[in-house]
């Protein structure tokens, strides 16, 4: 492990800046929102505020994106299918563990199964990855009951512990120790491992103190979903609360669901266009002849948590679909959060009353 | 590709959001979690609408009609052309319609166009007349146009009735404040004869039968008074006129109310007595087209006055607004019967400060709605609309006879067509301007993106064509707009950009009393007291002549829904929410209409089974949809457009249009 002081800090985003966008967490300063943003100006990276209200899923599966462009000319019968670059160097600055995690789980889907997505791995391949540990949970936060932090294990090309006096930095690539050198770190010293592991304990302990909002029961719930042991009644009430507006999905770090539209433009081209999608619309599993095999909106609901939670799809994954965030129970219009939906499930186990 | 924080424009919620912006487009959206309202939510639509911005179907510079197509022509031919002919015009002819989606700055900027420079009165927003009929009965119960409560306490809240609508549908994210108080232990209570999403999230659901939502808050008075829940404290202190209310409940029989509406005393006296027990009660209703009728509005004011709910903190009777800025608009003055900040055109004074303020003499006459305008009024000879597209356009007959047709828009569509002149307009992201929400929240939504080539914004065009005819108004900056409203009208008093840059927004009234603006209507700020608004329930009959009821059983109803919201040109430029309208137009080509699970057994129907709808004028044939969520005896067509809306519709929108307490008398037949 290697130091890094508060000043340097500043001096390695420039290194970094000099062949990387830089995206990072800032605040905007009217609402107070912590926005993971593409920094035009490095002052407003802000590595000690909040988890970011947006996971950094964006800047690897953009909300909308054009991915080609095509023109057919009748006369000749002819298609040009012109192919979008997206080929450019990011550095992810300041990514907490759950997000990182999520990005892992992004990767397996879009690129370590039988199919690779270009497109996501156009924008996975130039990444330079800056992970930061959490010092003490928010409010909203159980990474600890999905195995997804505080502090990041793998994926990150550095990885940053605040210590007080500055950053423990620990490099996770070639790429993240060459950095290093090129900045002269100093090394850290045996008792460096010592003093982030006690970071690291302190944060899980105080999830008691600070992380109020969430109380998930996340293996009993996912030992409830694989065996298929949840009374339908508890999805209808679920489902009775959704308002069918996708937040869940669009805020997830680990959903990965798109769609495809091609757009006709003035100009006779079209585009080829990919956006998020979600399992709680109804015409996204609508078949051609009407069939629809998750018409109510419970089988969609009840869809997102197996996705979320379930065995067989761990394995998809290695690992829970979810990573604890909490973005979910924040943006839902109707309450019914990840978190919120285990408690539901617990209470089914447990036959607690409700409310 | 920065994240720059604005305001939703979809519905009166108004929510906040972030727009991604990469070069000169938006290529995402994001909520935020610190807006007081919409705390880091927002609804199918507002999470698409990056798409609608995307859209390639602008309008990108001034067109004339030349023969059966448009020619594209300068800023200044096109200024010349609508001079030339506007000078052999007078006021009488001419008719201006707003939209509720344009800012206060440009709705402003065209009731003086139409009043100072037009000579008109005529003017307008769309046929949305619930809005108004609400203002008028706020405005003469408690002297406020608006809102008289806050949603930011809704939370905190023991009493919330929903009164009409669909909610859950309309305005998500004001539904979703009501649901998060639910589960915090609120009591909520819905009256409608639909089993909305609202109403199964209730712990209480009155299902009057259509048509009688009226009678049944009648009825709920009239039980209040039996249960001696009134506190006549406040009434001799706050209220005016409390007596003569009392005296007419009287007459009101109970047993009537019950048999009328199919609710119970019992079911009564339970929403009754949770609201007397309440300490902080609130009601809701919509006011777009799916609106309640003005006695029903009255009724319900009426209702929480007599409870006491009214100029309180933490109460309040709650109005919604389907579009963004429907209430602004309204605001500015955009209406034949109000001046800018609601002064009423009866009122003298009113007129004489205006013509002060605008240095110029007004016309007096009774101006009208743009609606009845076309189906009335023979003189009108031009029209000037903004930003509209399908909710006038059952007048093309009609349209297409006018000398003059001005048409403001950002973005292609059907009614553009009849235009005889296109002057393209901006964006909302593509120019600053104000917003005011169903709350009263007065937001700044700034500039993101460049307009494309050469389109500049509605003020500015409005601006030009003073110029052209002769009114040099010399705005230098849509921020100056801004500088007259908060001289013009008290509520805005206090505001300015300066301030709004840095607050998500402020509820009118802003003023010197409340910089910070205003949360609730307070009784002892009032500056009057209270008054029960006159309803005229005895003299309407209710269900029609028994004849009619015998050859058309059934009541028809519209409604609107999530993805086919009104504006329908809106929707269909996304892809996500069109593809969830597909999907139904998919399922049912040529429409549907829902019935009961209990009729549809009674008459033997299948789903999709085509039936027959006739009425009196008229028939259609669309495919059923059997569903539990509507009473049995009603019939329910979503509110979609052309597609769906087949010409009967057509026929009978302007009256359907007006309130969801109006339906039509039909039957049903098997289609063999």
């Amino acid at each position: 492990m290697y130091w890094l002081t508060k000043e340097q800090l500043l001096l390695l985003v420039k290194k970094l800046a000099e062949e990387y966008k830089i995206f990072g967490p800032r605040h905007d300063r009217v609402s107070g929102e912590v926005i993971f943003d593409h920094l035009s100006d490095w002052s407003e990276l802000d590595l000690q505020a909040a988890i970011p209200y947006n996971p950094p899923k964006f800047i690897l599966f953009p909300h909308y994106e054009e991915i080609l462009k095509y023109r057919y000319q009748p006369e000749t019968k002819e298609v040009r299918i012109e192919q979008i670059n997206l080929l450019e160097p990011k550095a992810l600055i300041g990514l907490r563990s759950c997000d990182l995690t999520g990005l892992l789980c992004l990767d397996r889907f879009f690129l370590d199964q039988e199919y690779v997505d270009e497109f996501y791995l156009a924008h996975r391949k130039k990444l330079f990855i800056i992970s930061n540990t959490c010092l003490r949970p928010f409010p909203q936060c159980f990474c600890v009951c999905t195995d997804s932090g505080p502090a990041a294990k793998d994926g990150f090309d550095l990885d940053l512990t605040f210590t007080g006096r500055g950053y423990l930095v620990e490099a996770g690539s070639k790429k993240g120790l060459a950095l290093i050198a090129d900045l002269h770190l100093p090394e850290a010293g045996p008792e460096a491992l010592t003093l982030k592991k006690k970071i690291v304990d302190d944060s899980v302990s105080s999830f008691d103190r600070f992380a109020l909002e969430n109380k998930a029961w996340i293996s009993r719930a996912t030992n409830r979903l694989t065996t298929g042991f949840i009374k339908p009644e508890v999805w209808e009430y679920i489902g009775n609360q959704c308002f069918e507006c996708g937040a869940c999905s669009f805020v997830c770090p680990t959903c990965s669901c798109f769609n495809i539209e091609d757009a006709n433009l003035a100009s006779g081209e079209t585009n080829r266009l990919r956006t998020w999608d979600s399992c709680s619309f109804e015409g996204y599993t609508k078949m051609a002849g009407d069939n629809n095999p998750r018409k109510p909106v419970e089988d969609r609901r009840n869809k997102r948590f197996f996705c979320k939670l379930s065995y067989s799809q761990s394995k998809k994954y290695l690992r829970p679909g979810c990573v604890g965030c909490g973005r979910c129970a924040r943006v839902c219009p109707g309450d019914i959060g990840l978190p919120n939906v285990v408690t539901y499930i617990r209470r089914e186990i447990t036959g607690e009353s409700g409310e | 590709m920065p994240y720059y924080r604005g305001i939703c424009n979809f519905c009166g919620t108004g929510c906040g959001h972030l727009l991604r912006v990469e070069g000169n487009r938006v290529r995402g959206v994001y909520p935020v979690s610190g807006h007081p309202l919409s705390r880091g939510r927002l609804c199918v639509r507002g999470w698409h609408i990056h798409e609608l911005l995307q859209t390639e179907d602008r309008i990108t510079q001034p067109l004339i009609k030349d023969g059966g197509s448009f020619k594209p022509v300068s800023y200044e031919e096109a200024l010349d052309y609508v001079v030339e002919k506007v000078k052999k015009l007078s006021g009488r002819q001419l008719a201006v319609l707003g939209s509720p989606r344009a800012s206060n700055e440009e709705n402003y900027l065209l009731g003086k166009f139409a009043r100072t420079i037009l000579k008109t009165n005529n003017l307008s927003l769309s046929s949305d007349a619930g809005q108004e009929e609400s203002a008028r009965v706020l405005l003469e119960g408690c002297g406020w146009p608006a809102m008289t409560g806050t949603l930011a306490e809704l939370r905190q809240a023991d009493f919330i009735l929903v009164v009409g609508g669909d909610l859950t549908k309309q305005n998500p994210i004001i539904a979703s404040e009501i649901h998060h108080a639910h589960r915090g232990g609120t009591f909520l209570a819905t009256i409608s004869p639909r089993k909305t999403q609202m109403a199964r999230l209730s712990q209480l659901h009155l299902r009057p039968r259509p048509g009688t939502i009226f009678y049944l808050l009648q009825g709920l008075a009239r039980v209040l008074v039996e249960e001696k829940a009134i506190d006549d404290d406040y009434l001799s202190r706050f209220t005016v006129n409390s007596q003569a209310f009392l005296d007419e409940l009287k007459q009101i029989e109970i047993e009537k109310i019950v048999e009328l509406t199919g609710i119970s005393r019992e079911e009564m006296t339970e929403l009754t007595e949770k609201l007397i027990e309440s300490n902080s009660a609130y009601a809701f209703y919509p006011t777009g087209v799916q609106s309640l009728d003005r006695r029903t509005m009255a009724a319900l004011f009426n209702l929480f006055l007599l409870a006491g709910k009214i100029g309180r903190r933490g109460s309040g009777i709650n109005p919604v607004t389907g579009i963004s800025n429907l209430l602004g608009s309204y605001d500015m003055g955009l209406s034949p019967v109000f001046l800018p900040g609601y002064a009423s055109v009866e009122d003298e004074l009113a007129w004489e400060r205006l013509e002060n303020f605008w240095q110029t003499r007004l016309e007096r006459w009774p101006g009208k709605n743009v609606d009845t305008c076309l189906s009335e009024e023979k003189d009108i000879k031009a029209l000037f609309v903004v930003d509209h597209d399908e909710e006038i356009i059952r007048h093309v007959n009609r349209i297409r006879q006018l000398d003059l047709i001005v048409y403001f828009g950002a973005y292609e569509n059907p009614f553009a067509s009849l235009a005889h002149v296109i002057f393209p307009r901006t964006s909302y992201i593509e120019e600053d301007g104000t917003y005011t929400n169903s709350e009263r929240r007065v937001q700044l939504v700034q500039k993101r993106i460049e307009p494309p080539a050469g389109v500049r914004p509605l003020w500015k065009t409005l601006t030009n064509l003073a110029l052209a005819l002769g009114h040099d108004w010399n705005y230098h900056s849509v921020e100056s707009i801004m500088g007259e409203i908060s001289q013009l009208i008290p509520y805005y008093q206090g505001l300015s950009y300066e301030k709004l840059k840095t607050r998500l927004g402020l509820k009118w009234p802003a003023d010197d009393l409340h910089p910070e603006g205003t949360d609730c209507l307070l009784v002892e700020e009032a500056g009057r007291r209270f008054q029960f608004v006159q309803v005229n329930g005895q003299e309407e009959k209710l269900t029609g002549e028994p004849e009619i009821q015998k050859e058309f059983p059934f009541k028809l109803v519209v409604g609107r829904s999530n993805y086919f919201w009104h504006q329908n040109s809106v929707m269909k430029r996304t892809f996500i929410p069109k593809r969830e309208y597909n999907a139904l137009l998919l399922l049912y080509p040529r429409g549907f209409v829902e019935i009961s699970t209990e009729d549809a057994s009674r008459l033997g129907l299948r789903e999709k089974q085509m039936v027959r709808v006739v009425a009196e004028s008229a028939e259609v044939r669309l495919a059923a949809r059997i569903s539990g969520d509507i009473l049995p005896g009603m019939l329910y067509i979503p509110y979609f457009i052309d597609e769906m809306i087949p010409e009967f519709l057509h026929r009978q929108v302007a009256d359907l249009e007006k309130n969801e307490e109006f339906f039509l008398p039909v039957r049903l037949e098997k289609v063999v």
